[in-house]
Formats: C-alpha cells, sequence, structure tokens
C-alpha cells in the first residue's frame, strides 16, 4: 500500500501600500512552489491592502522555502509577509448548529464601540465568524460602522442577541440590529 | 419511485439549457415522481429541478409547506412542467445554498414576488402569484433549466460556516 504524502498547511499574511498586481504576484510565487491556496481573504483596509491566506502544499516542504519564495516578490512590492505553519488540528473548521446572524452597529464615533460590542457576545459564547469596520460621514460628524457575522451557540437566537446588547445600544446610543442569515439550501 | 442521485458541479448536466416538454406522457410522470422522492430525501430539501438527476427537461419541483420560511405562505407541494415567469417585482437578499453545490453559501437577490405559468402532470395549465420564500425557491429552481447556479447570482462573497470543513 502506498502512503499518501501528508498535507502541510501555512497562514500566509501580506499587507502593505495598495497597487495593481499584488495578488498576481504573490500568486505567481505560490504558483511556482505548487501550493494550493485553500481559502483566502483579501481586501482593501484605507490604502493598504491585506490578504490572507491558507495555503497547503504536499510534504517535504518548509516554512523556510515558502519564506525564500515569497520574501523577495513581496519586498519588490514593498509589503509585509508573514509566515505561521498550522498544525492539522488547526486545519478543521468547527462548524456551528447554532443560527448564523448578520449584527449591524452604527453611530457617532466613540472609543470603545468594537471592544464593548464583541465583549458582550465572548460572554455569551457568540462566535464572530467576520468582522469588518468603516469609520464614514464627515471629519465634523465621523460615523462608525459596524458588520459582524456570528455563529450562536444553539439555544441563542437572534432576539435574545438584540436583549443582550439592548443596554449597550442605550448607553452607547448607538443602532444595532440583528437578523439571521443563516443559509438556506435548496 | 426511486430517490435519484443529485448531481454536484463540475457534472456538465448542470450548466445546460434543459428543453421545453413536448408532450407529458408516462415519461414525464416518472420523472415528476423521482423529483419529488429525491426532494423529500434531501435534508430540508424545499425543491429539485430536473438537470440536478440529470435530465435536461424543463421540469422542477418545490415544497416550502415544511419549511420555517415558507409554512405561512406556501401552494402545497408544486409540480411544474415548462414552467415561466411572466412578472416579477421586488428585491430581497437572500442566503442560499444548494445541493448540487454543496458546502458554499452566498447572497443572491432574488424577486419577492413573481408571477408565473406552468403545466401539472395532469396537463392543466395553471397560474400562480408566489412571493417570499417560495418566490426565491421557485426561481432558484427555474435557473437550473437554464443552466444557471446560485454561484452565477452571488452579490457577496461573505460566507458562512458551511464551506467545506477540511482543506
Amino acid at each position: 500500500m502506498t502512503q499518501q504524502p501528508e498535507i502541510l498547511h501555512y497562514a500566509v499574511s501580506v499587507v502593505g501600500k495598495d497597487r495593481p498586481g499584488i495578488v498576481a504576484g504573490v500568486t505567481e510565487g505560490l504558483f511556482n512552489l505548487g501550493c494550493n491556496i485553500a481559502d483566502s481573504s483579501c481586501t482593501m483596509l484605507a490604502g493598504e491592502f491585506a490578504m490572507i491566506l491558507i495555503v497547503s502544499l504536499k510534504s517535504p516542504f518548509s516554512k523556510t522555502r515558502l519564506i525564500d519564495e515569497l520574501k523577495p516578490v513581496c519586498a519588490k512590492m514593498g509589503m509585509t509577509l508573514g509566515v505561521r505553519t498550522l498544525h492539522q488540528d488547526e486545519v478543521a473548521r468547527q462548524e456551528s448548529d447554532g443560527e448564523i446572524c448578520m449584527i449591524s452597529v452604527y453611530g457617532a464615533d466613540q472609543p470603545g464601540i468594537v471592544y464593548r460590542v464583541t465583549r458582550e457576545l465572548a460572554a455569551c459564547n457568540v462566535n464572530i465568524t467576520d468582522l469588518n469596520t468603516k469609520l464614514i460621514g464627515t471629519p465634523e460628524e465621523p460615523v462608525y460602522v459596524m458588520m459582524l457575522e456570528v455563529a450562536l451557540p444553539e439555544g441563542q437566537n437572534a432576539e435574545g442577541v438584540e436583549q443582550l446588547l439592548a443596554d449597550l445600544k442605550s448607553e452607547l446610543k448607538v443602532e444595532i440590529g440583528v437578523r439571521v442569515v443563516t443559509p438556506v439550501a435548496f | 419511485m426511486p430517490v435519484q442521485p443529485i448531481l454536484r458541479y463540475p457534472h456538465p448536466v448542470l450548466k445546460k439549457l434543459c428543453h421545453e416538454v413536448k408532450q407529458i406522457d408516462t415519461s414525464i410522470h416518472d420523472l415528476v415522481h423521482d423529483l419529488v422522492d429525491t426532494m423529500h430525501e434531501g435534508p430540508g430539501s424545499v425543491g429539485v429541478a430536473a438537470s440536478q438527476i440529470g435530465v435536461t427537461l424543463r421540469v422542477c419541483v418545490v415544497d416550502v409547506s415544511k419549511n420555517r420560511h415558507g409554512k405561512e405562505n406556501n401552494h402545497g407541494l408544486l409540480c411544474m412542467i415548462n414552467p415561466e415567469i411572466t412578472s416579477r417585482s421586488g428585491v430581497a437578499t437572500m442566503r442560499e445554498g444548494c445541493m448540487s453545490v454543496p458546502d458554499y453559501t452566498g447572497d443572491v437577490e432574488r424577486a419577492t414576488e413573481i408571477s408565473l405559468q406552468f403545466c401539472e402532470p395532469d396537463g392543466t395549465k395553471r397560474e400562480i402569484i408566489a412571493s417570499g420564500f417560495e418566490a426565491v425557491a421557485i426561481q432558484h429552481e427555474m435557473d437550473h433549466l437554464d443552466g444557471i447556479l446560485f454561484l452565477d447570482r452571488v452579490t457577496s462573497i461573505k460566507t458562512g460556516l458551511f464551506r467545506r470543513k477540511n482543506y
């Protein structure tokens, strides 16, 4: 019986000033190494472009080889590179049986919005799976917008989460809405 | 009637344009039965289109009456031959998944109310107005008849927890 080669996983992050060609440059390096991009999220934050990729490769391979290939590419584009080796038990995704909700929080900008909201959620075991924030409005009247996608623990529902955040909503004078976005399978 | 296996992308039939049913005969009755049985077999499934079981004919079934989103507003089991949407109004976004594209979901915009006409398996022409979740389910299944998957209509790439668990 032939033994299946072990699959190795790495988390790769690349951050730097946005310009055309960053994704092509980084993924060319990965392609040359024979890397699979298993999961990725790349986005522009202010003028910075941020890439986070989970890449997989057949053993034998090393983190050093990955860095040796990508570092010159990133240096040429002025990007910062980070590589982390993932252990096998980190790779499997935890699947939740609970509802998936989108929480929108917005209001006059003030310190601590993200912290105060996420602290309440964490205390109730609500798991954040996606979060993005944006400062909008005018310099005179800055408005903070935060969108969170969360997985609720079993037994919790959207109304429960809304109630959980009700005190905070009046204290911070922000709008907080919770809606269910659990996928429907056809 | 047997439950049929659901084809998964990249099976080429899923991207094919399905043909109009010219004559409703026993083969069409058998196909409808297979679709209904296959729908009932799928966990929480509310619809199946013929192309999903490998038949390129314009036939699909929808039944949202047992689903929490559809139980208040539905037409029960709909067996639709040559369905056509004659008008649509309103827009709403729902996060959709599909048995033919497992482990992936995405936000899709659909009309909230549709008028449609189709043939029943006994040959009767029927016209209905569907709204809400039932309208979404019908549009999803009818897309299959045109070789369109929800991936072709995704408006947001933010996906939830239901992607593959192991890479």
